[in-house]
């Protein structure tokens, strides 16, 4: 039946016609739901108490920096004329960023047969949903008066008497994040009904059991209900894979519409989604390699799965690195003196360290990508993502900060200075992000037991038919 | 593992190869044609049509050359995401690919053109210098015949090169039935992936968007790009078509497979738009003149009506009538629609190239119409040239390791 | 209620149907389609994941889903797009950086977002609704067995309620498909009812999540005395104070938050609201007329004297005399339009009050008072800052420039007087500029004609006061202090000036050895 290879299988290692197993070490379906299930159900390791101690008193921070913020006034940052856009903006674009990885696996993965991301989508997703909220919380606060940010719905409002400004790319924004974080959401949560289902049914107290029932919404597991729910989730996949491109290209349109300098350009849109999708796979890794340490995953999460996320961040670490190619290019091609003094002013300009610091991050780094021994020692892995993020983070404060740095007055120029503010709410925002991460591992299913199962029963299929041809 | 495979045609029907020096005189004759047609009809200024004789060439290469673009690319990453699905399929992507080197012979009428004369036929920048903007004469550094010459070289180099790669050792395990090979190819792909998008991204700026020297946009390379998979996929899903119809490999290109090509291009046709709406969203937006003014160009003189049948024939109503499951996997529906993506594609090239003639050429009918004999004569040739690189080499990898797995998967 | 019970528990358990119980999929696959070849329909399978082919092996016909998905998704792009017309082309048009107020590029992210949002939701929906979930009672969950449904057994459903269906007849069929166990499925005989327990707690809690927002309606609606409740500053507290407030903990000893000035000085950058150069008016003088002077400066030592006006060397101002000016013919008939014939537009020398008025101290005040034009303007009121704008100001005007005259300062004049006034008081100062011309023309009733130059109320005033309409308006003209400087308007003033000597001439103002012709 459904037991998998044999564990001495190195499956990064490619036999052509043949799918490598995506899990490895004899497992059985049984096994499988024990080792995700059992994280849930048994006392957390040391180092989970040791990440929430950290964790949560930054989110605790972050609230009470938020707070001060309100109750002062966004005075309290760094941001100042000309830099209006400064760290809350590239915060922003960081976490949205991030949060694309998530969907892509789960979604567009999923519509290329890619198997391998049964093992990750959901620790990815929830990523994104965690990602998307640190996201959305700097533009709400950023609006100035926080309190009527509901102002940006399109709502009858008998105060105002009317109505949102649709022609501004930042409402566009607002749409775009608010049905990405919804649909993530919903699709994450609808991916993980049949797991809470097995949460439920393995549960030993009458409370727990009643949590899960309900969270799970009673599922069986009906024949009936698998086939409409595939259907749901195909669809749901469809639908978010233009849904991830056009969050990001939304965000890239509320820079690149202007007409500053090193903002306007076309090949913003799908530059940004390139960015997003390298910045969320670095943030996967980032997560997944403590994770699968920790919890013993490691015959799910196997190194076939880093390898080919490696590969992943190579690629779109390589496109990001063509369109940075293409914009220096096109900046002196355009012969506009303003767009290419700009780029100009990036590289060796005031701020050439960040845009040093965001090329040797992002172009570069991905490249050692190309040796093996990265991709398979998940020590070094992990520290290329570490550089992954911090130059994802570093791309999006050149975009926003050089280019108001250096508008078209020079006698407003200026050198953009963060507040103690600002570093805080930053590591705040990690704070808040990795303790909704430590409480879904906690709680929640961090595999998609039943998409594993589900390729388990492919692959044996297909071993099976191999087996039945060769003789 | 061959005997898995099942006994098919795998060669081309001995009438189609018999027609090859048909389709290369008709195709000959109608470029010719084309030529004579704009001479004629701008009677009063030869110039003029000289011009839009040369504009209409670049426009039909740049069609052709498209499928040849994408098939490669297509081929490059296949092998990189090890895909199964498309191993029954992707020999008639590499003969499509393989004929590149002789696309770089037909372009040479242009590159000819561009070193040894100095007429502005097609690009301002190789015509006199003092009829050009300052903007313009401040690219000749980069814009200028020689660095133009070697840069066309470099870009050709590039393809032709992966694209022989990928032919000949696909050819090679047609024999061996090494499966090293695959190995090998796959660890390729990705350098030669890099290269082709640095290529593909220059070349667009170099051969297209230089046509209007003025002009730029960072976006342009990704847009040809988009085009160029879509017409690929829909040049597959005809070629497979034809051959079945002609009862070739029947059995080794499954309904699967068309729903999975149908797939693919839909998914570009919205790539397409996304990227093509990006492009006029963020000028349009902007409203600043010198980005503006490829638009104006493009909104005015009829050529309006190019735009706007470009939205409803190149995405709203393929788009519409292939979002359906049932739609994709009917083969005969699915090769109209991608007959259809065929004549958007010509549009969109035509809408590329063609208004930038001059800054008031309307779109008219002696123009749309020489611009359409240019255009059999160029998908003559290009089928000559597939007929000819096809030959008896057969037009499925039958020893691919990965094609048991192609002929055996299911959509889901 | 406690009756129904009891005589449902009387009844023996209702079964629901036979359940077997499957080790691996393939199995369950040859059961399912061994009883779907059987003639059964209303059969189900349990597995912990989509057993691929389990749909045609039970004969489950492919799902309306996606119909649901097309039309909500379209839904919302005609919501999308229909909305966002309405409410900025329809409802609230208004232009925003140049874009028309349908602007269907802008329109259209808003639009996808919008179709994504609708059709995904639709979908989880549909689906959720089409399988009849959430359902927290479902008979197959009374057996223990069924636990392992969700990890890795399988299990195949016939139901009671199947047209064919016979107990023993299912019952042995599924004995014969090598199931782990087959098992009928007996109604539970836990009580299905929710606790009481719980209900209370899910209605109190349900309760308790209504009161902030009704104390917040409450709130909202009463009224009350009490200050308002500041949950959010928004900027109501600042540092700076407020007026007609009292200084919480005013750094001055009075407790003012607003002092008068200090005698004797001017505040920084106040200097023109003292200097008579900028005032066209004496201040200081205006003040013991008991003038209404607008004053923030105290001028108890009475020692400011304008610095600006530079006196020139000699003490008086340019003589007309110096300046040369050509009369081709001599002024004989008066009835006819006299115009000087000189080679500017208009001769310098003609002008200057200095002339008529001659050796007269540049800057000397006067406190002649300038009487107004309608006499029974009410008496100034000392303490009103400012003077309603018909009103004719008791002024201590100045009668001289303040500064040289001289031609630069008259040519300067002649520009300034016909780039700023001449389109409504004409380039002869009649008051029929190419405005007024055009409003006469078009007949409007509510436009008044500039007033003329020539007229006698304006030849008489004095030249602080011509200075300070310049300055300020009057009526219906605006002030022009702010797009002209000092110099500039004092320039106007003395072109002014001129204008109304050459209208006025005398023949005696011809200067010698020059003539006058006479335009027919």
């Amino acid at each position: 039946m459904a037991s998998i290879a044999s564990p001495a299988v190195d499956n990064t290692i490619d036999t052509p016609g043949r799918r490598t197993p995506l899990i490895t070490g004899n497992q059985t379906y049984s096994s499988v739901t024990h080792m995700v299930a059992r994280i849930s159900e048994e006392a957390q390791p040391a180092i989970w108490w040791i990440a929430f101690c950290i964790a949560f008193p930054l989110l605790l921070m972050f609230g009470a920096l938020i707070g001060y913020l309100i109750l002062t006034g966004v005075g309290v940052w760094g941001n100042m004329s000309p830099v209006f856009w400064g760290w809350p903006i590239v915060n922003f674009v960081f976490w949205v960023g991030i949060g694309h990885a998530g969907t892509l696996i789960s979604a567009i993965l999923f519509l290329f047969r890619q198997n391998w991301r049964t093992s990750i989508n959901r620790a990815a997703e929830a990523m994104t949903i965690f990602a998307v909220i640190c996201a959305g919380t700097f533009p709400g606060i950023h609006v100035g008066r926080a309190w009527l940010a509901f102002w940006l719905t399109p709502y009858p409002s008998l105060n105002l008497w009317m109505w949102p400004q649709f022609r501004s790319p930042l409402l566009w924004d607002v749409f775009a994040v608010g049905t990405y974080a919804s649909v993530s959401l919903v699709f994450w949560y609808m991916g993980m009904i049949p797991d809470l289902a097995t949460f439920r049914d393995r549960s030993k107290s009458k409370w727990r059991r009643m949590i899960y029932g309900i969270l799970c919404l009673g599922w069986s597991g009906s024949s009936r209900h698998w086939m409409r729910y595939e259907k749901a989730y195909a669809i749901l996949a469809a639908l978010a894979t233009p849904l991830v491109l056009s969050v990001h290209t939304v965000v890239s349109f509320d820079f690149a519409v202007s007409q500053l300098p090193g903002w306007h350009t076309t090949i913003f849109p799908p530059y940004f989604v390139a960015g997003a999708i390298f910045s969320g796979f670095g943030m996967v890794l980032t997560l997944l390699i403590p994770v699968r340490a920790i919890y013993n995953l490691k015959d799910l999460i196997t190194p076939r799965h880093l390898d080919n996320m490696c590969k992943i961040i190579l690629a779109t670490g390589s496109m990001v690195g063509l369109a940075y190619t293409t914009e220096f290019f096109m900046a002196w091609y355009s012969q506009n003196p303003y767009e290419f003094f700009t780029f100009w002013n990036r590289a060796f300009g005031p701020y050439w360290w960040a845009y040093w610091a965001m090329f040797l991050c992002n172009v570069i780094s991905p490249q050692l990508f190309w040796f093996r021994t990265f991709r398979t020692n998940t020590v070094l892995m992990w520290i290329v993502t570490i550089f992954v993020n911090i130059g994802m983070w570093f791309e999006r404060f050149v975009i926003t900060v050089t280019s108001l740095s250096r508008d078209f007055l020079p006698s407003s120029w200026g050198y953009f200075q963060p507040t103690w503010v600002d570093i805080g709410m930053l590591v705040g925002s990690f704070g808040l992000f990795t303790t909704l991460f430590l409480l879904f591992c906690r709680y929640l299913p961090i595999v998609a037991i039943s998409e594993v199962k589900g390729v388990m029963s492919q692959h044996a299929h297909a071993e099976h038919r191999l087996a039945h041809g060769k003789h | 593992m061959a005997a898995n495979i099942p006994n098919d045609n795998i060669t081309l029907p001995a009438s189609w190869r018999g027609r090859a020096p048909v389709f290369v005189a008709v195709g000959a004759i109608a470029v010719l044609l084309s030529l004579g047609i704009f001479y004629f009809t701008n009677t009063e200024k030869a110039e003029l049509g000289f011009r839009t004789f040369f504009h209409s060439y670049l426009a039909n290469f740049i069609y052709c050359l498209s499928f040849c673009l994408g098939a490669l690319f297509f081929v490059m990453v296949s092998h990189l995401a090890r895909a199964g699905w498309s191993a029954s399929i992707r020999r008639i992507a590499e003969l499509y690919a393989y004929t590149i080197p002789w696309w770089a012979l037909l372009f040479l009428p242009i590159l000819a053109m561009v070193l040894f004369t100095p007429s502005d036929a097609l690009y301002a920048w190789n015509g006199n210098v003092d009829n050009l903007t300052h903007v313009v004469q401040e690219k000749l550094v980069y814009l200028n015949p020689i660095f133009f010459s070697l840069r066309t070289a470099v870009y050709f180099a590039v393809f032709i090169i992966a694209a022989s790669v990928y032919f000949k050792m696909s050819r090679k395990q047609d024999d061996t039935g090494d499966t090293e090979i695959t190995l090998k190819l796959q660890r390729w792909a990705g350098p030669f992936i890099m290269l082709f998008a640095l290529a593909l991204n220059f070349a667009s700026f170099d051969w297209m968007m230089s046509t209007d020297a003025g002009w730029f946009s960072t976006m342009y390379g990704v847009y040809l790009f988009a085009a160029s998979m879509l017409s690929f996929f829909a040049v597959m899903i005809v070629t497979c078509y034809l051959l079945q119809r002609n009862g070739r490999i029947e059995s080794l290109v499954t309904t699967e497979h068309y729903h999975d090509m149908s797939k693919f291009q839909f998914g570009f046709i919205v790539f397409w738009a996304y990227i093509a709406f990006s492009q006029f969203m963020l000028y349009w937006y902007g409203n600043i003149p010198e980005e503006t003014l490829w638009y104006k160009y493009r909104m005015n003189n009829n050529w309006q009506w190019l735009g706007l049948a470009l939205i409803v024939f190149h995405f709203a109503i393929p788009f519409l009538g292939t979002v359906s499951r049932h739609v994709r996997r009917n083969r005969g529906v699915m090769a109209g629609w991608a007959g259809l993506l065929l004549v958007a594609h010509w549009l969109d090239m035509t809408f590329l190239i063609m208004p930038n003639v001059s800054e008031n050429t309307p779109m008219s009918v002696p123009l749309l119409f020489g611009h359409l004999i240019c255009w059999i004569g160029m998908v003559s040739l290009f089928i000559a040239l597939f007929l000819w690189r096809v030959g008896d080499t057969p037009v499925v990898a039958v020893k691919d390791p990965w094609l048991p797995d192609a002929l055996a998967y299911h959509n889901v | 209620m406690s009756e129904h019970k009891v005589e449902k528990k009387a009844k023996p358990p209702r079964a629901f149907g036979w359940m077997a119980e499957y080790e691996d999929e393939n199995k369950l696959l040859d059961a399912a389609r061994k009883v779907r070849d059987s003639g059964y329909t209303r059969t189900d399978a349990f597995t912990p994941f989509p057993v691929h082919g389990i749909d045609e092996a039970l004969g489950i016909k492919p799902t309306v889903l996606p119909w649901f998905t097309l039309f909500a998704g379209m839904t919302g792009t005609i919501v999308a797009i229909t909305m966002q017309i309405w409410m900025n082309a329809v409802d609230y048009p208004y232009i925003i950086s140049g874009k028309p107020y349908i602007s269907l590029p802008a329109f259209i992210p808003v639009a996808f977002e919008l179709t994504v949002l609708f059709a995904a939701f639709t979908t989880v929906f549909a689906m959720l609704g089409l399988n009849g979930l959430p359902k927290f009672s479902n008979p197959v969950f009374s057996n223990p067995k069924f636990d392992r449904s969700t990890d890795d057994r399988f299990f195949l459903w016939v139901d009671s309620r199947d047209k064919y269906f016979n107990s023993d007849k299912v019952k042995n069929l599924l004995s014969d498909t090598s199931p782990l166990s087959v098992e009928e499925v007996r109604e539970d005989e836990s009580p299905t009812e929710i606790p009481r327990s719980l209900i209370t707690v899910i209605l109190t809690l349900i309760l308790l999540t209504l009161v902030p927002g009704a104390i917040v309606l409450n709130i909202r609606t009463a009224k009350s005395n009490s200050p308002r409740l500041h949950v959010f500053f928004d900027m109501d507290f600042q540092p700076s104070l407020k007026t007609q407030t009292p200084a919480v903990a005013s750094i001055f000893p009075n407790g003012r938050v607003q002092q008068p000035p200090v005698p004797g000085t001017v505040a920084r950058g106040e200097l023109e609201f003292a200097d008579p150069y900028y005032l066209g008016y004496d201040p200081a003088a205006t003040a013991s007329l008991g003038g209404s002077s607008v004053n923030l400066v105290s001028f108890q030592d009475g020692d400011k004297t304008p610095t600006r006006a530079a006196v020139p060397d000699d003490g008086q101002p340019p003589s007309p005399a110096d300046q040369p000016a050509t009369t081709d013919a001599p002024a004989e008939t008066p009835a006819e339009e006299k115009i000087v014939q000189e080679t500017g537009p208009a001769a310098p020398a003609q002008e200057s009050t200095a002339a008529q008025e001659p050796a007269a101290p540049v800057a000397e005040v006067t406190a002649q008072v300038e009487e107004p034009a309608s006499a029974d303007e009410a008496a100034p009121v000392a303490d009103l800052p400012t003077v309603p704008a018909n009103a004719e100001p008791n002024y201590a005007w100045l009668t001289e420039f303040p500064l040289p005259t001289d031609e630069a300062l008259f040519d300067l004049g002649r520009r300034k007087f016909e780039q700023n006034c001449a389109v409504c008081h004409g380039f002869s100062g009649y008051g029929d500029g190419l405005v007024s011309r055009r409003a006469e023309a078009l007949a409007q009733g509510y436009w008044l004609q500039p007033t003329s130059l020539h007229a006698a109320a304006v030849q008489q005033q004095p030249v602080g006061r011509l200075y300070y309409t310049v300055t300020n308006g009057k009526g219906k003209m605006g002030g022009y202090g702010a797009s002209l400087n000092p110099k500039e308007r004092w320039a106007v003033v003395l072109y002014v000036r001129g204008l109304q000597r050459s209208q006025n001439a005398q023949d005696s103002d011809v200067p010698p050895g020059m003539t006058v012709t006479t335009q027919k």
